[in-house]
């Protein structure tokens, strides 16, 4: 095999990887309402082990000159020096959310368009994993970096799902308080503002189903608002304290007792939540 | 239940250790690997001798499978924690760590013991450490108020540790300044 052939076939075959659009995946179908989160989890599976759009890898893998035996390589050719360059691979900002999302009491806004490239490189991994591992011609020493490749893609899916799970149960708490708080809504993927919707649906029918419609009407609310007793519809704690670290130096910001405070590049705090909101959305602190 | 108890209140340290193995560590390949696009970054090609910077989780693999030594970090070696241990004894403040050194200490010291000159030591100075500290942060409990504790130089596993103590004792004195005749205690 000659180097220029080789060069040349690389060349042919990038604009196959090119035609798919990254962020095509629409995470808010994930989302469906009434599913439950395994359910969701088989779903995105088989997901992923079906054929994506676009030119199909057994057809590229067909008009594949004989000597190509290096399919993995380098098919994400720019995108991965951009990422090299860049201080946190997508990965990285991912997990940043997974674990802001994890430790906030509050539902932050959904990361879609993020969400949507890792699960659609994901997905491509998987797929070139599973064309390879097929094929007859793959050598050993192939099926281990399959094997690493398989490997990342687990990790991967394993954060996404920690993710959307998380988000799933703050849904699932705070559904009553979201229906009455529209500006939650803009933080909800669409799928999961219906998820919510419907699970208050479910919730009122079989309340009033078992119990409610025995009792007398002036007790039948499920949103009593009475001086002295903790209101039925709770929202978010936003009083709760979390670990705020900085990523940069922070504008001040007010404290519970009065003075304000000033965060450094890399200063730890212990601080209630709603402190640090405004710093966390615009990523100047993350929650460790 | 869409995320189970125990993982709402805290993070698990195992989950702690997977954010910790997306950083990179320097390998001696044994055997060689093609340049490989993996979702965090292409990473390689691998050719022996030559070292290569991968992520921990690749160097765990590579190691399991008798592939690669590891270079230990700069950090992980027995003259960088002598030192911090002998600051950690002396001075009353928490001296830089790296942020995520307990897990990488314990990935690595566990899959790659043999590639560490004297990995018993090296434990045995880590867990000193960590005691010293330990005594720093449960002191630090008693610096704790309702609006804000600075934690300088807190590694992520202790503040994982601390957290359930520290966010429950906060939580209460947020609550006792609020409402100091604690009508809404149970709110």
């Amino acid at each position: 095999m000659s180097r220029g052939h080789k060069k040349s076939s690389l060349r042919e075959r990038r604009p196959a990887f090119y035609a798919v659009t990254p962020c095509t995946y629409n995470h808010s179908r994930r989302l469906r309402p009434f599913t439950r989160p395994e359910t969701m989890e088989g779903d995105w599976l088989d997901e992923l082990r079906q054929p994506r759009a676009g030119p199909s890898f057994v057809q590229r893998a067909r008009d594949a000159p004989d000597d190509d035996d290096a399919i993995i390589r380098d098919d994400f050719g720019p995108a991965v020096i951009a990422q090299e360059d860049a201080e946190e691979t997508s990965f990285q900002q991912f997990i940043r959310h997974w674990m802001n999302e994890r430790h906030a009491p509050d539902i932050l806004p959904a990361q879609e368009d993020l969400l949507a490239r890792l699960l659609d490189h994901a997905r491509k991994q998987a797929n070139d994993v599973k064309l390879l591992r097929e094929h007859p011609d793959t050598s050993e020493d192939e099926h281990f970096r399959i094997m690493l490749v398989q490997t990342e893609v687990e990790r991967v899916m394993f954060v996404i799902r920690s993710y959307v799970r998380t988000r799933l149960q703050k849904i699932e708490k705070y559904a009553r308080y979201i229906g009455m708080t529209p500006e939650v809504h803009e933080r909800l993927s669409q799928g999961e503002l219906d998820y919510a919707q419907q699970y208050v649906q479910i919730l009122d029918t079989i309340l009033t189903n078992a119990v409610l419609q025995s009792l007398p009407p002036p007790q039948q609310g499920l949103d009593d608002k009475t001086a002295d007793i903790p209101p039925m519809i709770q929202g978010p704690d936003k009083q709760r304290p979390v670990f705020a670290h900085a990523r940069q130096a922070c504008p001040p910001v007010r404290l519970p007792d009065g003075s304000t405070m000033e965060m450094e590049k890399g200063q730890i705090s212990l601080t209630p939540y709603y402190v640090i909101e405004q710093l966390l959305l615009r990523g100047e602190v993350e929650l460790v | 239940m869409a995320l189970p108890q125990s993982l709402m209140v805290s993070v698990m340290p195992s989950e702690l250790e997977l954010i910790a193995c997306e950083q990179l560590v320097e390998i001696i390949p044994l055997v060689a690997m093609e340049k490989t696009a993996f979702i965090s970054g292409a990473y390689g090609p691998l050719r022996p001798p030559a070292r290569c910077k991968v992520p921990i989780w690749i160097a765990t693999n590579l190691k399991l499978k008798k592939k690669c030594h590891i270079v230990p970090p700069s950090w992980l070696n027995i003259e960088y924690l002598q030192d911090r241990l002998s600051r950690e004894t002396t001075y009353p403040e928490f001296s830089a760590m790296p942020f995520r050194f307990a897990e990488i200490a314990k990935v690595l010291l566990d899959v790659a013991s043999d590639d560490f000159q004297n990995a018993d030591k090296i434990r045995s100075l880590l867990k000193d450490i960590r005691e010293a500290r330990q005594a720093k942060s449960r002191e630090g409990l008693t610096k704790l108020d309702h609006s804000e504790l600075s934690l300088p130089n807190l590694s992520s596993m202790e503040i994982n540790e601390i957290r359930p103590h520290f966010v429950k004792g906060m939580e209460s004195l947020v609550k006792l300044v609020k409402d100091p005749e604690g009508r809404h205690m149970e709110s």
